[in-house]
């Protein structure tokens, strides 16, 4: 500076640095106007929840979740447990049948929406117009009558006989569905996953040795079929060994004593230090992003608003668990410690039989009133209208997805592509399919989470999903608010699984372009 | 089953598939021959891919022809019960009603349509292309369904000692067809003859007016029932009414067409009053030379004068017309006078007058913040009021509650619009209109309907889905956009709050939302409030499409730079100012795509309602059909027909989207 | 209206003439944040009714920042800013005023794409200043015609040069009758054949007896119009002088080093 600082003058204005008054400071105004929000907000819902605790005292309901655990007596349709013998079970058998939908229906979409994106930008016409109207004609439906019209579909499909197709024995197709012959989880499957889980870390390591000796060497290591075989060679050989992992299930037997017999206390502590931890790591580091060389910045009034938030947010979470609310902490005590003891049951030292196994289809009574045996997977015709709906439905969307992913990657990649001589296949394949890919997997996470949630219109062909058995579980029990709070929870699981495995792709989409 | 259009695909939909229609006018059209050769079999694999192709695309057709046209297919179960399908029980002695409201409709299409829309042209050898295939589909259709089922004199079908259904031969049948050969011979020879009328540049470059298609077909249409014996199938006075080979009943025949003329002529008092504004505007140096031109430059953006009238008017016409036609049009109110008379007129009057005061005053250029506590101290007393109605303190009419809540709105919007006289005319202005609109909404809507239909919904099937898609869509958007603002606003409260909101409600399918809403909303409700089952699912659909609203308009509010937000608070503009006159107009328009994406899902998702048990058009297909003793358990017919009018009302609109979004990227520089 | 005595650093070398007039602009120690980087270090200057400064620098020298603060685009985090008597602060009531005293012109024009010339110019007269339409047409037709482009009103900004759509955004930020014009690096955006005409715009406007602050690297502007250069660097206030003084006999090392890159 060419002169050192001016010396302090008076001001001659009678309002330089004084405060203005309240309702004239913006920050004041801001946070007054949130605050009154939030206030609003939560008003609202306290009135609404008073009412409601209200209506169901004048009817004699309790909000209580007793209906998980009791026997309530009702039969699901379809799924690992027609016969469950609580309200609990049932939902999980509900979850089980949405998720099975889910994943199945997500493979599915995902390959034919591919091939139908592919095919719209096909060179060839036909095809390319086929696609066309695939795309146009499904997604311009709405899924609610696909599905219908798939079910009545079906359901005019002859019935069951012993000598049905399309082979007879293997696979039937009859109004009554489609029976398939059935792979499952038997009995020594869980030890046997840890051998693999074993063989897969050994082969992983080898792989990275060899990758790495081939980068320095340039010789070719044949990594992948190594790791490969490590895998292969783990998988034969468990199959027969596997029951030396048996002692996993007293291990986890004595963990799931272990944590049962925490006290209860103990969580409640350790969750109110975790919240006023959480909330002190914050202002540190608030605070340490305000810090500058020259010592702490001052801090402005919104950065004060914020931290008291932060204060008030820790010591609402502390009062609830500490006190208010000590059922939530014996809930994670019991629930982490039942969680163990399925486990420990899995891996119990009795099992000692085949890992998987697998069964046909057997007919118990063909007919008018036919009976399918347990052995096959019979997949009803609700299944079957649903599975179709959301998988050709979603795939129509999937399919637009892919052309305009592909379609956004600079014409110029594929040019250069072809200039360095690639051919067409290798350079879709290598040049602009990563590209592309990145475009897309968003939108198609959207579109998988679009899918499971769609899943929930089988209640409408009677197919035995979390919401169709809620419902049931609801109309015997009365107790429709906790039902659809599981749902809720679920549903919002699902949600934050299927973006968090979308988020964990896009990353390393990201790593890899570097 | 929320699919609002993904975000990757509207730039690829923008792009025509590069088929033969597409090619610029600069490249020569292939002649036939060369053409199959290069686009179907220009090698090995292409001609296996082209030959698969074909045989699904067959494979396909025929099975749908063959359905359709199955002896087991009952039609007639459709046609019969075409009115139940789109208004319910609607009395037939009040049907006019239902056309009324279809007229006015129209009306407001019509002079939108030629207000506003730039319609371009579809050139001939697009045209040629579409009558052309049309006749082939229609002859390869003939020839591949099966030949059909013979029939005795009895009418029943005849089967051999198998059991087996007999069919005619395959020449017979292709002669019984004669009539649907005409037709292929019909489209085709039209489509030959315009390609030997003209040569290949005029083919490419002239065009036809969309309109006149547009127009034209349901014109076609409406005079075919003049002439064509569709026959007249009907139940009345609960009779079952089938004449085949009957010309189209009176009562169906006279309505369309009047519609259709209506339309026709507004269309065209539209398209005098866009001509008009126009050649006035040409004095305006530069803003327009010839009619397309000019509308390439400015269509996009709002233009002065009268026509910007006008188009606000019609705009506001659209607006008000779901609500006038559904409380007073179908619903037909008996107005109870006295109660107008002494209660609501005088209160209209006095909350107009007081109202009024209270905004001019509030609107002095020297309110300051006295102003604002007062606008402050009336949004507490209104809500006060709410809280009070909650908890049964005191009594109040709703209808008093809500025009205290508006005012408290107006108060909160006038420091807008203080100074000039002329912008606090405007805000008292507008506040007059909203208390006639209230007051009057309040009156109808609270006096009881005379219609007298067997269920206790004097609407039903096609007509709720309308309903119920047009409020929802309304009602949710000024919702979403408000999340939306939360949610990018750079106060940590409101952002948190929205973000919660959005992302639980994304969550979960919109089955169980609608489930709670159905089922389990009148728990939460005071005792004495009651909520009527569609208004609950109603509510239901806004809150769950507001979410994903939110969304797409977030899309459109990071698109603004942020240079826009500084030049708009270096000028000096408020917040609310700056929001209104410079992010939201910009964001809207880039937010238009993905938003009529969502009107199409909207549309589609009303089906839902059929699982909550309400009579939409999906439930009259899926149930209502099928449990009537004369079709008992034909479905598919009906789900199929179903299907086609969906496609129809969906494709229609994301047509139009494709359209638009041409039109914004022309827009932007 | 502050009226005290001109002897802030910022105001040395300047004529007695300009001594006399009242302060437009008073920064006291102006210091400001971006998390732990300091754009502004004390920052202490004085701008007169009418004067003309210029504001240079390399980039990344806390220039934009500094007149960005000055209509309160950005919040200072310590120290004062007077304009015109009004201190910056959180008044609501203070900004409103000082936003409508003082007219921005960007570096990206950022014109309202979505408005004709027209409603750009007339938007903030009619809503802020309270004109009626008319009126605030006619002085925006009268302000078009004084930056030279009165036949384009009724276009969109997209449809203009962008020499044109500065000289609007000019127009527009004149039609607040501010008293204090802030410009932004006006010309770091143009092709260079446009420079020239968004210049003769500015000058017409200096010479109309505008108070002017200009951050911009046209030396031969700033020579040729500014009353007073004041050079930043690191966020700092390195030298101030008048052009003469400044571009012939700076008296620090690194106004030096500056001119020496970019003369």
């Amino acid at each position: 500076m060419s002169d050192p600082r001016a010396p302090d003058r008076d001001a001659s204005l009678s309002t330089l640095g004084t405060r203005p008054p309240f309702y004239r400071d913006a920050t004041v105004v801001r946070w007054i106007a949130q605050v009154g929000t939030l206030i609003l907000v939560l008003a609202a819902l306290w009135f609404l929840a008073t009412e409601a605790g209200d209506s169901l005292r004048a009817r004699g309901a309790n909000i209580d979740f007793d209906f998980i655990s009791d026997h309530i007596g009702i039969k699901v349709g379809w799924g690992i447990d027609t016969n469950p013998d609580s309200g609990g079970r049932a939902l999980w058998v509900g979850m089980v049948n949405t998720i099975r939908m889910a994943a199945a229906g997500i493979a599915l979409a995902s390959v034919v929406g591919v091939l139908v994106g592919l095919a719209r930008l096909s060179s060839n016409w036909p095809l390319r117009r086929l696609a066309g109207v695939y795309v146009e004609a499904l997604r311009n439906i709405p899924l609610l009558v696909q599905i219908l019209v798939y079910a009545a579909v079906l359901a005019s499909l002859p019935n069951v006989s012993f000598d049905m197709g399309p082979i007879p024995g293997w696979v039937h197709l009859s109004n009554k569905g489609l029976s398939i012959p059935r792979v499952f989880v038997a009995d020594g499957f869980y030890q046997w996953a840890v051998v693999m889980l074993i063989g897969g870390v050994i082969a992983r390591v080898v792989f990275k040795r060899l990758a790495a000796r081939r980068e320095q060497t340039g010789m070719q290591t044949n990594a992948g079929a190594w790791a490969t075989g490590i895998v292969a060679v783990f998988a034969i050989v468990g199959w027969w060994v596997h029951p030396i992992f048996g002692w996993l299930g007293g291990v986890f037997g004595g963990l799931s004593d272990a944590v049962g017999s925490i006290p209860q206390g103990v969580v409640q502590l350790v969750a109110a230090l975790a919240a006023a931890g959480v909330a002190v790591w914050w202002i540190r580091r608030f605070l340490a992003q305000h810090r500058t060389p020259a010592g702490l910045v001052r801090l402005t009034d919104d950065d004060w608003f914020r931290m008291i938030f932060a204060v008030a947010g820790a010591a609402i979470v502390v009062l609830f668990v500490a006190v208010l609310w000590p059922g939530l902490s014996s809930w994670i005590v019991n629930s982490s410690s039942d969680g163990l003891g399925v486990l420990a049951d899995k891996f119990g030292n009795g099992r000692t039989g085949a890992p998987i196994d697998a069964m046909r289809p057997d007919i118990v009574q063909p007919g008018n009133f036919p009976n399918y045996g347990p052995a096959g997977l019979n997949l009803p015709i609700g299944f079957a209208a649903v599975y179709f709906g959301v998988v050709f439905y979603t795939a129509a969307f999937i399919a637009e997805i892919v052309r305009g992913g592909i379609l956004a990657v600079p014409k110029g990649q594929s040019e250069a592509a072809q200039a360095v001589g690639l051919r067409r296949s290798t350079a879709l394949r290598r040049v602009i399919l990563p590209q592309a890919l990145r475009v897309i997997l968003p939108p198609v996470g959207n579109q998988y989470l679009n899918l499971t949630k769609n899943t929930s219109l089988a209640i409408a062909v009677g197919y035995s999903d979390l919401v169709q058995i809620g419902q049931t579980v609801y109309n015997q029990t009365g107790k429709t608010l906790q039902v659809m709070a599981v749902w809720m929870l679920f549903y919002l699981a699902c949600s934050l699984t299927i973006s968090a495995a979308v988020n964990f792709f896009n990353i390393r989409l990201r790593i890899v372009e570097r | 089953m929320t699919d609002p259009m993904p975000p990757a695909a509207p730039t690829a939909l923008a792009a025509e598939p590069v088929g033969p229609a597409a090619s610029p006018p600069d490249r020569p059209s292939l002649p036939p021959g060369r053409w199959i050769r290069e686009n179907l079999f220009p090698n090995a694999r292409n001609s296996i891919l082209t030959v698969f192709a074909i045989l699904v695309a067959l494979f396909t057709y025929r099975g749908l022809l063959n359905f359709m046209f199955s002896e087991e297919r009952s039609w007639i179960a459709v046609r019969t019960n075409l009115r139940l399908m789109f208004t319910q029980a609607y009395p037939e002695h009040q049907y006019i009603r239902v056309w009324v409201t279809v007229g006015l409709v129209v009306v407001l299409a019509g002079l939108s349509a030629g207000i506003w829309a730039r319609w371009g042209g579809v050139t001939l050898k697009r045209l040629m292309g579409w009558l052309m295939s049309g006749g082939g589909l229609v002859a390869v259709g003939v020839l591949i369904r099966e030949p059909s089922v013979l029939t005795d004199a009895a009418g029943e079908t005849v089967r051999d000692d198998v059991g087996e259904l007999v069919r005619e031969s395959f020449a017979a049948a292709m002669a019984d067809r004669w009539v649907w050969w005409a037709a292929a011979l019909v489209l085709f020879g039209l489509g030959l003859a315009l390609w030997l009328r003209f040569d290949d540049l005029a083919r490419r470059t002239s065009e036809i007016p969309v309109a006149w298609l547009v127009f034209g077909l349901p014109g076609l249409l409406v005079a075919s029932t003049w002439v064509i014996r569709y026959g007249h199938y009907a139940f009345a006075d609960g009779e079952f009414i089938a004449e085949p080979g009957q010309l189209v009943a009176m009562s169906t025949r006279v309505p369309w067409t009047v519609i259709w003329l209506l339309l026709v002529g507004c269309f065209g008092i539209g398209r005098v009053a866009r001509s008009r504004a126009i050649a006035s505007s040409q004095a305006v140096p530069d803003a327009a030379d010839d009619d397309e031109g000019a509308e390439d430059e400015a269509a996009p953006e709002l233009p002065r004068g009268a026509l910007a009238k006008t188009r606000a008017i019609v705009n506001l016409a659209w607006v008000l017309s779901p609500f006038f036609l559904y409380w007073v049009v179908m619903r037909d109110p008996e107005i109870d006078y006295a109660h107008v008379f002494s209660t609501m007129l005088p209160m209209g009057l006095a909350f107009g007058v007081v109202g009024s005061a209270v905004l001019w005053w509030l609107t002095r250029s020297d309110a300051g913040e006295v102003g604002r506590l007062a606008a402050i101290g009336l949004l507490l007393l209104a809500a006060f009021h709410w809280v009070a109605a909650f908890f049964g303190w005191y009594s109040m009419l709703q209808v008093a509650r809500i025009a205290f809540l508006l005012l408290a709105v107006a108060g909160l919007l006038a420091p807008n619009f203080a100074g000039v006289a002329a912008q606090r005319r405007r805000l008292v202005g507008a506040w007059l209109f909203v208390v006639l609109l209230v007051f009057y909404g309040a009156t109808v809507i609270n006096a009881p309907s005379t219609i007298e239909t067997p269920t206790d919904m004097f609407i039903g099937g096609f007509s709720v889905t309308l309903l119920v898609s047009v409020l929802t869509i309304m009602l949710s958007f000024p919702i979403g956009v408000l999340l939306a603002l939360a949610r990018t606003s750079r106060q940590p409260i409101f952002r948190v709050l929205s973000t919660v909101y959005i992302e639980v409600i994304r969550g979960v399918p919109l089955i169980t939302l609608l489930l709670f809403f159905s089922g389990v909303l009148p728990l939460f409700l005071p005792d004495g409030m009651e909520i009527a089952e569609l208004a609950a699912a109603i509510l239901g659909y806004t809150l769950f499409s507001a979410a994903y609203l939110a969304e797409n308009v977030r899309g459109g509010l990071q698109s603004i730079r942020r240079g826009q937000y500084e030049a708009a608070d270096a000028v000096g503009l408020t917040t609310t100012q700056r929001t209104g006159f410079i992010v939201l107009p910009q964001s809207l328009r880039v937010s238009i795509p993905p938003l009529v994406g969502q009107v199409i899902a909207t549309f589609k998702e009303t089906s839902l309602l059929a699982i909550i048990g309400l009579f939409d058009f999906l439930r009259m297909a899926n149930s209502v059909v099928p449990n009537q003793s004369q079709f008992l358990g034909v479905r598919r017919e009906g789900l199929l027909f179903i299907s086609v009018v969906y496609w129809v009302v969906a494709f229609a609109m994301s047509k139009y989207s494709q359209r638009l979004e041409q039109r914004v990227g022309l827009g932007q520089r | 209206m502050s009226t005290q005595p001109a002897h802030g650093d910022a105001t040395i070398a300047v004529s007695d003439e300009l001594a006399a007039r009242d302060d437009m602009i008073v920064c006291r120690d102006v210091d400001k944040w971006f998390g732990d980087f300091q754009a502004l270090s004390g920052i202490t200057a004085t701008i007169k009714e009418q004067e003309i400064v210029v504001v240079l620098g390399p980039s990344g020298s806390g220039k934009s920042t500094w007149i960005r603060c000055i209509n309160r685009l950005e919040a200072h985090q310590s120290g004062q800013i007077i304009v015109d008597g009004i201190e910056l602060t959180n008044d609501l009531r203070n900004i409103e005023k000082i936003r409508s005293e003082v007219g921005m012109v960007f570096q990206q024009f950022n014109l309202f794409p979505h408005l004709t010339v027209m409603d750009n110019i007339t938007l903030a007269p009619i809503w802020v200043r309270r004109k009626s339409r008319p009126e605030a047409e006619e002085l925006a037709e009268s302000l078009l015609e004084r930056v030279g482009i009165p036949e384009q009103a009724q276009k969109f900004p997209g449809q203009l040069s962008g020499g044109q759509q500065q000289r609007v955004a000019i127009a527009r930020a004149l039609a607040m009758e501010p008293r204090v014009m802030l410009f932004d690096e006006p010309t770091s955006a143009l092709d260079p054949e446009m420079i020239k005409e968004v210049l003769d715009v500015m000058e017409e406007l200096a010479r109309s007896g505008m108070t002017m602050m200009v951050v911009t690297h046209e030396m031969g502007f700033a020579r040729e119009v500014a009353d007073r250069i004041i050079f930043m660097e690191e966020g700092e206030i390195v030298e101030v002088g008048t052009p003469h003084h400044f571009f012939t006999e700076p008296a620090e090392e690194r106004t030096k080093l500056f001119l020496s890159q970019v003369l």
